[in-house]
């Protein structure tokens, strides 16, 4: 009757944007970002990611709540980087290594098939 | 600022079992986040084709059109076309009532039942619009890795009729993923586990008798250790039978005997074991996995003018602060 469309989960609303940033008012290089109608799938990628990064001192996120279909993600760092840049260095790690796994892996099912035919 | 800092990893994987249906591989050098997101992509985020509209001329079976209609739903249909259509949400030629060939595949179905023997109406009934988009047994080949081929030539059951019931109906196929209803998720089971690495203490080992070795191989639930029947010695037969149940641990304990076992896990090593509805191969499963990943992640940077605005506002804290 009254249900939510079930793409409510997945497609992000008309004017809304994906992805927000705001800057911690009381912390230097610290701050939050927002995505919209994302989940742990990749708020635990880009966290596991920022822990690799020897510039942030600080990354977590958070699901806030099953209904809200948004994750928060805090970073803070050193005086050496910052939030935003910490962020996009993440975002590009993780994209080169997605890369070199789509490769590593179709090169291993062409071997496979070599072995078969 | 050192921008040619990088942090990425460089992964590997080996395949140890390849079939339409099943997958089994290696992937190391990686954590548990890239292995958990793939695996939840691979459930959740892999789109297929389900029928999804149901529109039902004639039903006098005994399942009411509702019901007919969930169960086509879940008839897992070949998708190897699902990655170039578009969802019938995002289709300009028809207005996402899906009834066009970007985002759509039409289905008919009329079955009457004529004699006294019940009459079993199956997916084989279904008559596609597109010969690439058909229910995934009957392409005539015994798709199941371990079915019974018998079993699987005869389709997969819709309802029964009996004599004078019919049922005719007109069915769309549509693009979905299975976050929105698990029809259109192509997987059967994705598992992952760390790769146990399993040490032996020989020299606490041999203060057993072999009764006391057969009391302790015997306590692990899986078959992980066995006995060399020449040596009398404890061996590993299987590591990755081991469930970290740590049932081999608590016996040690129990026998006086700690430290007979150290168990630890490979952090970075992960087993993966992907099973397809057969909706799409599963090896394509998994290559989908990792291009939507990336999508999703090149979906979450960063506007340009979000990191403008928030530029903007450094320039004016740093003045504020006294700064520059």
């Amino acid at each position: 009757m009254n249900a939510p469309d079930r793409y409510e989960r997945f497609v992000v609303p008309e004017g809304m944007k994906k992805v927000t940033y705001e800057r911690d008012m009381k912390i230097m290089n610290a701050g939050t970002f927002t995505a919209q109608r994302e989940d742990h799938t990749v708020g635990n990628v880009i966290r596991m990611q920022l822990h690799r990064d020897r510039s942030v001192l600080f990354a977590g996120y958070k699901l806030p709540h099953p209904l809200e279909y948004k994750i928060i993600v805090k970073i803070q760092t050193t005086s050496q980087s910052s939030p935003m840049q910490a962020y996009n260095l993440a975002l590009n790690d993780l994209d080169k290594e997605l890369e070199h796994l789509k490769r590593a892996f179709e090169a291993e099912i062409s071997h496979k098939q070599n072995e078969y035919y | 600022m050192d921008m040619s800092s990088s942090y990425q990893r460089v992964p590997s994987v080996r395949i140890r079992e390849m079939k339409d249906d099943f997958l089994k591989f290696e992937l190391r050098d990686t954590d548990a986040s890239i292995a958990n997101a793939l695996r939840r992509i691979m459930i959740a985020e892999v789109p297929t084709l389900a029928i999804d509209l149901v529109e039902i001329e004639a039903n006098s079976s005994v399942l009411n059109d509702e019901f007919i209609a969930h169960r086509l739903g879940l008839i897992p249909l070949k998708s190897e076309k699902a990655v170039n259509m578009l969802l019938s949400r995002d289709c300009n030629a028809c207005d996402g009532d899906g009834r066009c060939d970007f985002c759509s595949v039409e289905f008919t179905l009329d079955v009457k039942c004529t004699t006294d023997q019940t009459l079993d109406v199956t997916s084989q009934d279904l008559r596609s619009s597109d010969l690439s988009v058909v229910p995934v047994d009957s392409l005539g080949q015994n798709t199941g890795s371990m079915g019974d081929a018998a079993l699987e030539q005869r389709g997969i059951l819709i309802v029964k009729l009996r004599r004078g019931q019919e049922l005719k109906l007109r069915a769309i196929a549509r693009k979905g993923i299975g976050k929105d209803h698990a029809k259109w998720s192509p997987a059967a089971t994705v598992t992952f586990q760390y790769e146990p690495e399993i040490h032996l203490n020989e020299t606490l080992l041999e203060t057993l008798t072999l009764d006391q070795k057969r009391e302790w191989v015997e306590s692990s639930p899986t078959k992980v250790f066995d006995i060399d029947q020449v040596t009398q010695q404890v061996v590993v037969v299987d590591p990755e039978a081991y469930a970290y149940d740590e049932e081999v641990i608590k016996k040690a304990d129990a026998m006086g005997k700690p430290g007979l076992v150290e168990i630890i896990s490979r952090e970075d090593s992960f087993i993966f074991t992907v099973e397809s509805t057969g909706a799409i191969k599963a090896a394509d499963m998994f290559l989908n996995a990792i291009n939507i990943l990336r999508q999703k992640l090149d979906g979450v940077r960063l506007s340009f003018d979000t990191q403008e605005a928030d530029d903007q506002f450094g320039e004016l804290g740093a003045h504020m602060r006294g700064g520059l």
